[in-house]
């Protein structure tokens, strides 16, 4: 066991507290004081809650006392994107809109968390509205990155990377609507899924576009995804898209070997125009897969093109669609970039958008037989590893959708499909900034992107590099 | 299909009821016009029995068939 309770897995964590071998208080009092240490530098925390978190330890360690475990995560203190609906809790969504807005009810992914045992550290940063792939906010300042601290965390689940990889927290939801969880995952170093649309409730998490949101964690490991994905899936009520049956047992799934398993690399859109660090670790990645039992295939996937573009025009016009009443009424109260994002939306015509959504089905036939021989794709998440905080903020200016386009093309495809996708650290560039490799599967399959991660996982150390504070 | 022209997207924002400047619609043009590009190939092609729930039917076979293996 670590002499530093917050350097624990998740999975490992959750045991130690129900086993009595660390108390819920050390374990919150670990995560704060790092916390204190961190965030003046990594600005990953938009509110840190002390004393209740302390207070609510407090309680887990007497229940527990008492013979009573909660769940599988009793005790066990965790911050999430500043977009899950709590109960009398600010939840700002990262804006200046919603800055004092008071949720009402709480949703279902956090519920699921909660009833499982976990307690609440405080909220994390995030882009406002969850509109911006490089982790910059033009109200709350940027989030930065703890393997490098003039690089950008990715978005716009910034806060998510960014505390998980600096062991503020043991884990965290994002929410991923055309790379969110993916991007900061890549960037900072961490396990991030992004779930099939309808594998996870999405009611009461801030929506941005209904087609395309989809909820899932950011862990430290595939198996700590397994445990979180496993809590959270499911039928709910209170959204009608999430699918019914009960989910398949990721954590046992992140056990098996992935010998006889095929996975696909992509030619093409996927593999050209990387940089050279990036396309070495993909090489690395590809090379360690097969040395674990991986039967590695050529795929050729239909127009990646196509699929990125037919994003954009769903995302935004849904997006502008929910921010309408405000683009009228306040629309000084965005930040330049986020406006200008939502105000293309305005442009798009109906006859567009509802094109794009009914060549949806027949795009995901078509992907999925191209991919019928393999369990699984590989792919960089980014061609990029992180780039400094001043070079990608462009605001609303004239590069503004060049960095945007550069960032998120190789994530907004599997948006549009509605696809699973688990991204995990895979290396590190020469100048020590972390790159993930996401492994894509069909609709439903998280279970197999655990399997292989997890596997990846037990050949690799990526996903257990600690920053360290300069 | 060609990307719109600024005056065309001024036009279509204020008849949505959220009208832009000049400015505005002229940098709107540019950053959508990618999009409107890359999906011309698709645009107009698709067959008259297409109902965007498809995309559920699929997703839903595939489903069905995890949960038979």
């Amino acid at each position: 066991m670590s002499s530093e309770p917050a350097l624990m897995s998740l999975t490992a964590v959750a045991q130690a507290i129900a086993q009595k071998r660390l108390s819920s208080r050390e374990v919150t009092q670990s995560c704060l004081d790092r916390i204190a240490q961190w965030q003046p530098r990594l600005n990953a925390f938009m509110a840190i809650e002390p004393e209740a978190a302390l207070e609510a330890a407090d309680v887990a360690d007497a229940a527990l006392a008492r013979g009573q475990n909660s769940g599988a995560l009793h005790g066990v203190p965790l911050a999430h994107k500043d977009m899950y609906y709590e109960a009398g809790k600010v939840v700002t969504c990262g804006s200046h809109i919603r800055r004092d807005f008071v949720a009402t009810s709480t949703s279902t992914a956090l519920q699921r968390l909660k009833d499982a045992g976990t307690i609440r550290l405080g909220s994390l940063q995030m882009a406002e509205f969850a509109y911006g792939p490089t982790g910059h906010n033009a109200h709350y300042g940027a989030v930065h990155n703890p393997f490098g601290i003039d690089h950008i965390t990715g978005g716009s689940s910034s806060g998510s990377g960014s505390a998980v990889a600096a062991r503020l927290t043991f884990a965290a939801l994002g929410s991923d609507t055309g790379g969110s969880i993916r991007m900061p995952a890549h960037f900072c170093g961490v396990t991030g899924l992004k779930t099939t649309v309808g594998r996870i409730s999405r009611a009461g998490a801030m929506p941005l576009s209904q087609s395309l949101d989809t909820v899932g964690p950011l862990a430290r490991s595939a198996e700590d995804c397994a445990l979180l994905t496993g809590l959270m899936a499911g039928a709910d009520p209170n959204d009608p898209t999430a699918v019914a049956g009960p989910p398949p047992d990721y954590a046992t799934a992140t056990r098996e070997p992935i010998k006889g398993l095929a996975i696909g690399i992509p030619s093409g859109f996927y593999v050209d125009d990387l940089d050279p660090d990036v396309a070495r670790i993909l090489d690395a990645t590809v090379e360690t897969l097969k040395r674990a039992g991986a039967e590695i295939v050529q795929v050729e996937l239909p127009d990646q093109r196509q699929l990125t573009a037919a994003c954009q025009l769903v995302l935004a016009v849904e997006a502008a669609a929910f921010h309408k009443r405000w683009l009228i009424e306040r629309p000084q109260d965005y930040g330049p970039q986020v406006l200008m994002r939502l105000q293309n939306g305005l442009a798009i015509p109906g006859v567009l958008y509802l094109e794009a959504m009914r060549w949806r089905g027949p795009a995901l036939a078509a992907h999925l037989a191209a991919v019928a021989g393999v369990d699984a794709v590989i792919a960089p998440v980014a061609p990029v590893a992180a780039p400094t905080i001043a070079e990608s903020d462009v605001g609303n200016g004239p590069d503004a959708e060049a960095v945007i386009q550069r960032l998120t093309r190789f994530t907004r495809p599997i948006n549009y499909l509605g696809l699973p996708s688990l991204a995990i650290p895979a290396g590190f560039t020469g100048k020590g900034l972390p790159v993930g490799m996401q492994l894509i599967g069909r609709s439903f399959d998280e279970a197999v992107l655990l399997r292989i991660g997890a596997a990846f996982q037990r050949a690799t150390d990526f996903h257990q590099r600690v920053p360290v504070l300069s | 299909m060609t990307k719109p022209t600024a005056k065309q997207i001024w036009a279509i924002a204020a008849v949505g009821g959220v009208p832009v400047n000049p400015d505005v619609a002229e940098r709107i043009a540019n950053s959508i016009g990618p999009a409107f590009e890359g999906f011309a190939p698709v645009a107009g092609t698709l067959p008259f029995d297409l109902e965007p729930a498809v995309f559920i039917l699929v997703q839903g076979a595939e489903n069905l068939k995890k949960a038979a293996t």
